[in-house]
């Protein structure tokens, strides 16, 4: 058994899908995300992360699981398809890893947007409580994020999403519309 | 001697249940140097979390005591420190053992804040100390004043700079132009005066001539009168636009120059950060705005204030009831020109966008017809293009039928006043309080009064709109332009060639090192390459090196001199570069090569065109070196274009020649001319080649390999083969390569 300290340079064509036959998850030294993969050159990784492979259109499948070597280089070990085909203590774990990669304030009420400075000034109902946030009037700024989703960047980099425009109050819809229009 | 820690959060102290609760672990042995506060907890949870840093350890400590506290991990047992950017938050890392530990996490909101711990825990890793000044420095992205957010670092607050100032500053350009300024002004209150002429003029018309009969004989007279007053309102107005235009290009010709030379100035950091189109933006449609104010202010909003106060004044004059009424409809005007910016002109917005998406998709369409017909995804072309064109007939429709609502309101309103002056004024008539002349002088200045009135209620839009672009083009105008020359920078009016990367760290995103303490010297006259995968920052180092960008850490040098104290002038004058994309201008062949020397002669043109393979080709061209070239070197294939720009190089003789992927983008037999050029041109010049094509490099006397940022392997082609490392891969591959494309 050996560890991810070195970069796996295995030439790889196609996607690894791995399956509780071939991939093991669990918790390690540190408390961090390890896999043991079978059949595979380097079999145990340690301190992998969860990332989602389409967000958007499929949140709940097709999981990679990655590691970063000592050099900072990003490898994956491969991707699961389906978490819920996993033991429910590796499901829980695919989900924490999860949370750690991904932070988005979900907007679900709008009561104000004003327009002052070239900056977009939001006054907003998150699944976190109320906030207040600042954009840039920019294009790039409020990207489409799927068919009926927004998400907003902040002046800071903070992500803002509204899960589905159809759902938010109409005043509310107008209220983003007015500036938002694209 | 205790010192007090520095503390970086929301309260002045590390909060006593912090402290609690690194007594309760056993892990507060130590005076706490520094105290960070972060805002997640491991699960994403909004919750303060403090990291502790003391003299020779690091923990972190969550509020929540459910949340386990992370170390402590001693500098001795950490390898390395670093940020790791995740989707909407960050971490601070740890790596212990090879593994990299998340020590304190927090949402993008302290980013910068972390940005600068990481710098102070890499000093006390290296045994430094800790360095509070860098820590506690104001955020340069924030107003120092009232905590905006400010367009770029250091630039003016757009809320801060006072409008007054900005008017003012508006107003002082005008000085030029003072006495044309003080001609419209005067311009404009004789054509006040000539408005209120005829109303008068028709009552004397209507009471003394058609209703009294009296003065018959004055019936030619006052048409007469009314027509040289129109004639001569035309000539006003003419007047009063010519010269308001005058006023406006001149200084918009004089703003945009000065625009245009500042934006010379900026550094590349500068464009990294602002888009093209942006700046762009500033340069023509703001600048424009500098006109409209000009334009407006002769004949917008300044005539619209003079001409509500002069009619007013008259018919408050003429009959006080009578005039009362005629500001029952005022609210409606103004209630209805607010809803019209509020409501109606955002649709306009829409109506913008979805023109564009639709010219974008049918672009693309059409841009891309073979690829649709190829993949015969014509249906689905159509499916797009079908959205898009409802998405634009609907915005249209919305604005349409909106403004078709909204304009008979207004007309309709508008009226109003005229109909309760007929009837109000009519009574006053009949019962001989008035005449009928008086009545119609007063429902002929009614009829100049409403427009103003809805016009002014634009006034804030328009001034805001005008303030804002002001400020836009101010904002560039005041910016620092990034990279100065030192004031002791030293000329160098010749140089060696020698050049030194001494332990530079450098990323564009300064969260994210791209260059990760590499150092290496290239002797003067020597040939070296550098390679390595896409990304691994092999331009970055030309990026500093010819300091489009300065290195965080550490220094490049030149001949021994740092180059930040080098004059740029003389440094960009002794390093030609060739890149992989030649960038020709829209000009003739011989004015793209003498670029860099624009009194080179016309043989030292040719003779660098010669050295350059360029000679030939050149002459083939009908019109030879005087052929003007299109945008970008149109009208020459790749490689031809790439040994114009060497001939550029080689004209300017410089000491240092870099040339980045100078083949990478020609067709082999071009390659062969450039490869026969460029051994001319790297001919006793300290040569920089960054290559994809390894063959390329056989003949250098040094062959650096980049990886991720760091320096992985040197020596000559022989040397890293025998090494078996990254080089010997890549040119394996290349070689796998051409041998599969000669099959």
């Amino acid at each position: 058994m050996s560890s991810n300290q070195a970069p796996d340079t295995r030439s790889s064509i196609a996607i690894r899908i791995l399956t509780p036959d071939n991939c093991k998850i669990f918790t390690g030294v540190f408390s961090l995300l390890h896999a043991y993969v079978e059949g595979d050159d380097i079999g145990l990784y340690r301190g992998i992360y969860a990332v989602m492979a389409f967000p958007v259109s499929a949140p709940d499948h097709y999981i990679s699981l990655r590691y970063m070597d000592t050099s900072g280089v990003e490898h994956e070990l491969g991707v699961i398809i389906d978490p819920k085909v996993f033991p429910q203590d590796a499901q829980g774990l695919l989900r924490e890893s999860l949370a750690r990669h991904y932070f988005e304030n979900q907007i679900v009420r709008i009561y104000g947007v004003e327009w002052k400075y070239g900056l977009l000034f939001f006054d907003v109902e998150t699944a976190q409580g109320r906030k207040q946030f600042q954009m840039r009037w920019q294009v790039d700024r409020a990207q489409d994020y799927g068919e009926h989703s927004k998400v907003l960047l902040d002046v800071l980099d903070n992500r803002f999403i509204i899960p589905d425009l159809r759902d938010l109050p109409r005043q509310d819809r107008e209220r983003l519309t007015r500036y938002i229009y694209w | 001697m205790d010192t007090q820690p520095i503390i970086l959060a929301s309260t002045p102290d590390v909060p006593p249940l912090i402290r609690d609760r690194m007594k309760a672990a056993n892990v507060d042995g130590q005076p706490v140097l520094l105290a960070v506060e972060g805002d997640l907890n491991e699960h994403g949870q909004l919750t303060p979390v403090w990291l502790i840093v003391m003299p020779d350890r690091v923990v972190s400590v969550p509020a929540a005591q459910a949340d386990p506290i992370i170390g402590p991990f001693t500098f001795g047992q950490t390898e390395e420190f670093r940020l790791r950017g995740t989707v909407g938050s960050s971490s601070l890392q740890a790596m212990v053992d090879g593994l990299h530990i998340d020590l304190i996490r927090f949402t993008n909101t302290h980013r910068e804040r972390f940005q600068r711990v990481l710098t102070q825990l890499k000093l006390l890793k290296e045994n430094q100390a800790l360095q509070p000044q860098p820590l506690t420095d104001p955020d340069p992205r924030f107003c120092q004043t009232c905590g905006l957010i400010l367009p770029s670092p250091n630039s003016p607050c757009p809320r801060c700079v006072k409008q007054g100032a900005i008017l003012r500053r508006t107003l002082r350009m005008l000085r030029g132009s003072i006495l044309w300024v003080l001609v419209l002004v005067g311009l404009m209150v004789a054509g006040i005066g000539l408005d209120l002429l005829p109303p008068f003029l028709m009552r004397i018309l209507v009471d003394d001539v058609l209703t009294s009969k009296k003065h018959t004989n004055w019936l030619l007279w006052l048409v007469l009168g009314l027509a040289g007053a129109s004639l001569l309102r035309a000539a006003v107005n003419i007047l009063i636009g010519r010269l308001s235009t005058f006023i406006g290009t001149r200084i918009t010709y004089d703003v945009r120059r000065q625009l245009f030379d500042k934006l010379q100035q900026m550094s590349v950091d500068y464009y990294d950060r602002m888009e093209v189109g942006r700046l762009m933006t500033r340069c023509l449609s703001d600048v424009d705005q500098l006109q409209g104010f000009v334009n407006q202010a002769a004949q917008g909003f300044l005539i619209n204030i003079l001409l509500i106060v002069s009619i007013g004044g008259m018919m408050f004059s003429l009959n006080p009831r009578l005039a009362v009424y005629v500001l029952i409809p005022i609210p409606f005007v103004i209630g209805g020109t607010v809803f019209f910016w509020k409501r109606i002109y955002p649709k306009y917005f829409k109506l913008s966008d979805s023109q564009s998406k639709l010219t974008s998709a049918l672009n693309s369409i059409l841009s891309g017809i073979r690829l649709v017909k190829a993949f015969a995804q014509e249906e689905r072309e159509a499916r797009r293009f079908t959205h898009h064109n409802e998405y634009a007939r609907d915005a249209r429709r919305r604005v349409e039928m909106s403004a078709g609502t909204f304009s008979p309101l207004m007309a309709f309103v508008f009226g109003l006043g005229g109909l309760i002056i007929w009837y109000v004024g009519g009574r006053d008539v009949l019962g001989n309080k008035i005449s009928l002349g008086t009545l119609m002088m007063f429902l002929g200045y009614l009829g100049m009064f409403y427009g103003p009135l809805s016009n002014l209620t634009q006034l804030s839009n328009w001034l805001t709109s005008f303030m804002t672009s002001s400020q836009r083009v101010f904002e560039i105008l005041d910016t620092d332009p990034g990279l100065h020359d030192n004031p002791k920078a030293v000329k160098m009016p010749a140089l060696r060639g020698e050049i030194e990367f001494d332990h530079i760290v450098f990323g564009y995103d300064p969260y994210n090192a791209v260059i990760k303490d590499v150092s290496f010297t290239i002797e003067a006259g020597r040939m070296i390459g550098i390679v390595g995968r896409s990304g691994s920052g092999k331009s970055t180092l030309i990026n500093l090196l010819c300091r489009f960008y300065d290195v965080q850490e550490g220094a490049v040098r030149i001949d021994g001199v740092d180059v930040r104290n080098i004059r740029r002038e003389d440094l960009h004058r002794h390093i030609g570069l060739v890149l992989q994309e030649p960038f020709l201008f829209r000009a003739s062949v011989a004015e793209n090569i003498a670029y860099g020397k624009p009194d080179a002669t016309f043989e030292e043109i040719m003779n660098a065109a010669k050295a350059a393979n360029a000679h030939d080709f050149i002459m083939r061209l009908p019109a030879g070196y005087d052929t003007r070239l299109g945008e970008r070197g149109a009208g020459l294939s790749g490689g031809e274009r790439q040994r114009v720009s060497i001939a550029r190089a080689l004209l300017c003789n410089p000491a240092i020649l870099i040339l980045d992927e100078a083949t990478s983008s020609v067709d082999t037999e071009s390659e062969q001319q450039i490869q026969e050029a460029l051994t001319v041109l790297c001919k006793g010049r300290t040569t920089i080649a960054i290559a994809h094509r390894l063959s390329t490099l056989r003949g250098a006397d040094c062959i650096y390999v980049i990886d991720n940022g760091r320096l992985a392997e040197f020596g000559s082609h022989t040397e890293l083969m025998r090494q078996e490392g990254i080089y010997h891969r890549l040119v394996q591959i290349q070689t796998q390569l051409a041998s599969l494309e000669t099959q």
